[in-house]
């Protein structure tokens, strides 16, 4: 992953760190891996999703890192220069912009252990559908609600998590969701 | 293709193997061959005789699953079977029916889940935590329900999710929700 770092053109990188930052500052859910590997796919680098997570993994235990020691820039940049020797001269130099400007403002969580398995729902899309037949019954008529949940890990990585539920089971999951809402009202 | 006799007997007979074909047809239940059911219940008939009569009331069976007929559409079939050169006596209509009435929701659903084979919300539970860590100065406090969700298709081990929703989550998710739950009774008025 750390030769990969070389292939990323630098703007990207801003980008990425940017992302990793407003993260980490809780302002954004999640860093959106897959639309920023797209679009630097489409600039020409041949960069796969997992390698770019990797990176963004990486580059996100730096900063959180850094930030709980109450690092300087410049001491930032002494620990880039004798960990990751083969760093590119402009991963230094956007790591070091990024932490010059916003490192200061990182507040650092505590419970960083305990959220380890949690992620941050961020949005959801969903449809409403019929099956009409199928090989094993001509007159199916089932009708199905297919959910996808926008997740962000706690890494921060954004994901997609697809399910069905029978009209049942959607009645059963509004009505908890309606229960949570009370609560979180009542508390 | 001689039928089985007419008597109440001869209808328990035929409910129990109509109960049978379904449990191997529709629930995949195994242990149920052919050799088990004429044993059970047919013990004095000859082997082709009974092929013959399993077969018959297993194509029935299916015919009348794979439509999802309702009770006319059941008696329309039934009675044209009824009216075919070796088809089914009008007693063994009467008990075909009585099965289907009695087994066709049970059927039908069976049916529905082979034909669901992408990731199924197997399970859901939740709790409230208060949120006590000054993490960022306006989250003191603030309560956030934590959600497990198990999902997972038949026959493979589920994946569990875990998510925080605060407040403004749980809202944003009530509303689309209710967006489908809107879209569902448009659904079933339309149909």
């Amino acid at each position: 992953a750390a030769d990969k770092i070389r292939l990323i053109p630098q703007d990207f990188l801003a980008e990425l760190c940017e992302q990793i930052m407003q993260h980490l500052n809780h302002k954004i859910p999640g860093i959106n891996t897959a639309e920023l590997c797209q679009r630097i796919q489409t600039s020409g680098v041949d960069i796969n999703i997992g390698d770019l997570a990797k990176i963004a993994n990486t580059l996100s235990f730096l900063f959180s890192t850094a930030a709980r020691n109450n690092l300087s820039t410049e001491e930032l940049v002494t620990t880039l220069g004798s960990g990751v020797s083969t760093l590119p001269k402009h991963a230094v130099q956007v790591i070091r912009h990024v932490w010059n400007e916003q490192g200061k403002a990182i507040a650092v969580s505590e419970d960083a252990g305990n959220m380890a398995t949690v992620g941050q729902f961020v949005d959801m899309k969903w449809k409403l559908g019929v099956a009409m037949s199928s090989d094993t019954c001509r007159s199916l008529k089932y009708p199905y609600v297919t959910v996808t949940l926008k997740v962000a890990d706690p890494s921060g990585q954004i994901t997609d998590k697809s399910f069905e539920m029978t009209i049942p089971q959607f009645k059963n999951f509004f009505r908890q969701f309606k229960e949570m809402a009370s609560v979180l009202e009542t508390v | 293709m001689a039928a089985p006799e007419p008597q109440p007997e001869g209808s328990r007979s035929l409910s129990a193997l109509l109960s049978g074909i379904a449990q191997a047809a529709f629930h995949g239940n195994a242990d149920i061959t052919e050799e088990l059911l004429r044993d059970q219940l047919y013990p004095e008939a000859p082997p082709e005789e009974f092929r013959a009569l399993r077969a018959k009331m297993g194509g029935l069976l299916q015919s009348i699953a794979s439509a999802d007929m309702d009770l006319n559409q059941l008696e329309a079939f039934l009675t044209a079977q009824t009216k075919k050169q070796g088809g089914i006596t009008p007693d063994q209509a009467a008990v075909i029916a009585k099965f289907w009435k009695n087994h066709r929701t049970q059927i039908h659903e069976s049916l529905v889940s082979q034909s669901r084979w992408d990731h199924g919300l197997k399970n859901m539970s939740w709790r409230v935590d208060l949120k006590s860590q000054l993490r960022h100065i306006d989250q003191i406090n603030t309560p956030v329900a934590i959600v497990e969700m198990e999902l997972g298709k038949n026959g493979q081990e589920s994946e569990f999710l875990c998510l925080e929703f605060d407040e403004a989550k749980v809202s944003q998710m009530l509303k689309k929700l209710s967006e489908i739950e809107e879209s569902m009774t448009l659904l079933t008025q339309a149909t």
